[in-house]
């Protein structure tokens, strides 16, 4: 199906990523879905586990943003638009020296 | 310690699933091969051992855009074999739902893979730069089929909702209500999307097809009927496995459906409104004889207008149902008693076409056995037989216009192999 050959060629990227950071624990993923893409956030955050399955992003926390521009060149297509690495002895999402978990849950 | 963000900006791609090989000899067509390389799923492997409550919901699984087909034939399967009777309420929410799916897997299909190559764009973005309100009514549509399968199936898409015997919750007549002003405007797009389809130029193409599709005394078909097709074929569902069977090829890990003692056939679009075009509604009778559509559409290439003037029948059943609805007394009803069945059978319209689904149940209604056919492979051979004809017209042409013929013959029939969209592999040999 044409979602899951996008999301396979998402996972391939992230491997490749966590490769070039010799192995190192992704903390976050920023996603942009395209007008076009044939792809939801709902079916997109339902396969995401999968996805990341055995990667270092498979605790990552996951942003998704859906354009609703269909004069966007990339329109029919998923930008894996950034991934945040965590620095050694960094914290984790939740963890009490994770500055975020002073703040609440993200939004 | 922070975490270290770094700017990626990779846009995904889809892999080629799909590879188209050619020979030619002494300018005549040799070989017309279509693999798909999409690895199998195993899914009839791993139903065995499950309960016939999880079929709906492991087989929804099977394809992202038409996860309620597999629900449907899945349900009715395990009810028929089940001796279950469903509350004519329940009957109409199925309708409705499937309504939901047509909708959604049609505006698709039409306006973001077939349209572009009428329009001589390569896809739905080339598209939207010259015809934006095109592409926009296109969304729009999707978003109401989409809405209805939300509202009635707990999320847009592999509905939650769905079970043997019913729904876990049925909606309120005041949610259903409220989807009406859009579906009405829906129903104004489809009808103007069927006077755009039927203005365009059409290839002149005419294919002796052996249209095959479920025929229902009263209605339009969806959930029910007999298989019947043009060359006088009438059985009950559960007669499927005498007239059809599945091959494997080895040059593709796509299955192919052929007749038995025949050759191949044509599920889906143009096989239902030639068999059933007597049972479209008032809505979508009238646009088709405004239009001009033929009875019997053998031009494959006019399945654009077939899928139109099916938007338009799905949104004028939504709003019937809609208008007539009352919640049923219990939203689904449960077996009980001995479980064993080798009968639970049903065959279900998707949107491209008849799905079949056999399991046989012991007494704990753990499944035994399980056969899934889908209209992707029931129509595989034929559109082989599609392409082999457009590469007959066409083989003087370079690979890049070849492959473009070539993949336009494919979206004439079916957007759900990974074929559909662009990217065919084109291995063209001329000797």
């Amino acid at each position: 199906m044409h979602e899951e050959a996008l999301l396979r060629d998402l996972r391939r990227k992230i491997r490749e990523l966590a490769e070039l950071e010799r192995g190192e624990e992704i903390s976050r993923v920023s996603l942009w879905v395209g007008a076009l893409s044939h792809v939801t956030e709902e079916m997109l955050r339902s396969r995401w586990p999968t996805v990341v399955e055995g990667t270092p992003a498979q605790r990552a926390q996951l942003d998704v943003e859906v354009s609703e521009d269909l004069d966007d060149p990339r329109a029919g297509g998923i930008v894996l638009v950034k991934v945040s690495v965590r620095a050694p002895g960094g914290s984790r999402p939740g963890d009490a020296s994770d500055p975020r978990a002073q703040e609440g849950p993200p939004p | 310690m922070t975490d270290r963000t770094i700017s990626v900006d990779y846009l995904a791609r889809v892999e080629g699933e799909g590879a188209l090989r050619v020979r030619i000899h002494d300018r005549s067509v040799d070989a017309v091969e279509l693999a798909i390389f999409e690895p199998p799923r195993y899914f009839e492997a791993f139903l065995r051992g499950r309960s016939y409550l999880e079929a709906p919901d492991i087989t929804a699984r099977i394809c992202g855009i038409c996860p309620v087909a597999y629900q449907m034939s899945a349900c009715h399967a395990m009810e028929r074999g089940l001796g279950l009777s469903i509350a004519p309420e329940v009957r109409a929410l199925r309708r409705l739902l499937y309504c939901g799916e047509w909708i959604e897997s049609h505006a698709l299909h039409v306006f973001l893979l077939h349209l572009p190559d009428f329009f001589g764009v390569p896809d739905a973005i080339h598209l939207a730069k010259g015809h934006r309100e095109v592409v926009e009514r296109g969304l729009a549509l999707k978003r109401v089929g989409n809405e209805l399968m939300t509202v009635l199936g707990g999320r847009e898409i592999h509905p939650i909702n769905i079970r043997v015997g019913g729904f876990y919750r049925t909606p309120a007549r005041e949610e259903l209500h409220a989807l009406r002003p859009r579906l009405a405007n829906a129903l104004r797009l489809a009808e103007e999307t069927v006077r755009l389809c039927a203005s365009l130029p059409f290839p002149d193409v005419e294919n002796d097809y052996e249209f095959v599709s479920l025929r229902h005394p009263d209605e339009y078909p969806m959930n029910e009927g007999e298989v019947v097709s043009n060359r006088g074929l009438r059985i009950p569902p559960a007669r499927y496995d005498e007239e059809f069977r599945e091959l494997q090829v080895p040059y593709s890990h796509a299955l192919h459906s052929v007749r038995r003692g025949g050759g191949s056939y044509l599920v889906g679009p143009l096989a239902r409104y030639a068999l059933n075009r007597d049972r479209l509604g008032p809505c979508a009778a009238t646009i088709v004889r405004e239009v001009g559509l033929e009875p019997v559409v053998r031009n494959p290439f006019r399945s654009v207008i077939v899928r139109a003037v099916e938007m338009v029948y799905a949104c004028e059943e939504a709003l019937r149902i809609i208008d007539g609805y009352r919640p049923p007394e219990r939203p689904y009803v449960e077996a009980s008693g001995a479980l064993a069945s080798d009968d639970c059978v049903a065959i279900t319209e998707a949107p491209r076409g008849m799905l079949y689904h056999r399991y046989r149940l012991d007494a704990t209604g753990t499944i035994q056995e399980a056969r899934i056919v889908a209209p992707t492979s029931q129509n595989q051979k034929r559109i082989e037989e599609d392409v082999r004809k457009v590469v007959e017209r066409s083989i003087d042409l370079e690979t890049e216009p070849l492959t473009m013929a070539c993949e336009q013959a494919i979206r004439n029939h079916d957007p759900c192999i990974s074929c559909a969209t662009h990217f065919l592999s084109l291995d063209l040999v001329r000797d």
